[in-house]
């Protein structure tokens, strides 16, 4: 699970997705031209973005109820009545978050984006969760399987990247948004640049999923660039497999 | 080896699904200042969460307590660096309490032997 000082900046709307930029954040793209880029160049490592004199956001504060149908609304409210008085997730049991709170709740631990020109890596510290967004030539959908982080395609709109996200399991273990495997998420990425040289990335995202919801879902999110920093290795299940081991060494295991 | 015998000797006979198993919701974060000093018994950084074990001796007697806290990687960004916390020294951990009152809680942060804090 991600630890108490993480955080993510989303909100919710439920009217059509549109385009929202932090009031801080000046309206500058960087251009191309400017580095001689086909496109923006989001490689590096992103943190939370907080605006400059921005209270640090409160973890746990109310959320808007979320537009869910009522069988949707039936099978996260029985996730909800398992987990919720054990305080469970997934991460607490070494499993990635999944698309869209892998996304949205990257930050706290650093995200890294390895830009090349048909494939983007994003990396997410927590869980070392990866996702790979092809902009090349897509896959056979025969080839295609259900996963946590889905099957996302890239490509350009100018300097906007848009990223397309399906093949997603139902999840109903998501913290904000939890989802059938009807889901698309669509995210639009913009490159901005702080009057104090802040480099922000900011993913407008867009969910649809019809199974699941009566509404679409939209969220923003906002990183900024961290000279300096590297993602550490995210091992979860080191000390399980110590105590499998010792285990065998007792003779107390189970037959294979 | 220390960790190994410990760790596995307190968890024979647990399920191995439950061994991966963390949960913040025995803690209550809200109270964030109770400052428990101990001799580490056992102090293993991890994902998700380290675990801390600290023998405390204090007007219930001398004990075995078992502490959570923030995640390696967490730690290693507030300064946490290999072999900083090792068995035998005394730290501090401003910790938030169990919620029912019994020994444990959960390490916010730690001050080391050396007075180095993180």
């Amino acid at each position: 699970m991600l630890a108490p000082n993480s955080r993510e900046e989303f909100s919710m709307s439920r009217s059509s997705p549109k385009l929202k930029l932090g009031a801080t954040v000046l309206g500058l793209m960087i251009a191309g031209a400017a580095s001689g880029a086909e496109h923006p160049d989001f490689t590096g490592v992103w943190g939370n973005y907080r605006a400059p004199g921005a209270a640090a956001p409160q973890r746990g504060a109310a959320q808007a109820p979320l537009p869910l149908r009522a069988e949707a609304k039936a099978k996260v409210d029985a996730y909800r009545a398992l987990v919720d008085p054990r305080g469970d997730t997934p991460g607490g049991f070494c499993l990635g978050t999944g698309m869209p709170g892998s996304m949205l709740g990257s930050g706290g631990y650093p995200m890294e984006i390895v830009q090349h020109k048909d494939l983007i890596l994003v990396v997410y510290e927590a869980h070392a969760e990866i996702r790979r967004i092809y902009l090349g030539e897509p896959a056979n959908p025969a080839d295609l399987f259900p996963d946590r982080n889905g099957y996302s395609i890239g490509r350009w709109e100018g300097e906007k990247l848009i990223v397309e996200t399906t093949h997603l399991k139902e999840a109903v273990d998501q913290g904000r948004y939890p989802h059938s495997d009807q889901a698309k998420v669509v995210e639009e990425y913009t490159l901005a640049v702080n009057a104090d040289g802040t480099k922000v990335l900011t993913s407008n995202m867009t969910m649809t999923d019809p199974a699941f919801y009566t509404q679409t879902i939209t969220a923003e999110k906002k990183w900024q660039l961290q000279p300096g920093v590297r993602l550490l290795p995210y091992e979860c299940n080191e000390p399980l497999w110590d105590e499998h081991l010792e285990r065998l060494r007792q003779g107390q295991d189970e037959p294979g | 080896m220390i960790r190994l015998l410990a760790t596995g000797l307190a968890l024979i006979a647990a399920p191995c699904v439950a061994l991966a198993h963390h949960s913040a919701i025995r803690f209550d974060l809200t109270i964030r200042d109770n400052m428990v000093s101990g001799i580490v018994k056992e102090f293993v950084p991890a994902n998700p969460h380290t675990k801390i074990v600290l023998e405390i001796t204090d007007d219930k007697g001398t004990r075995d307590v078992e502490f959570e806290g923030h995640s390696r990687n967490n730690y290693y960004r507030a300064g946490w660096r290999d072999g900083m916390v090792k068995v035998g020294d005394k730290i501090t951990l401003q910790s938030a309490p169990t919620r029912d009152g019994s020994d444990g809680g959960y390490a916010l942060g730690v001050i080391a032997a050396d007075g180095t804090r993180f």
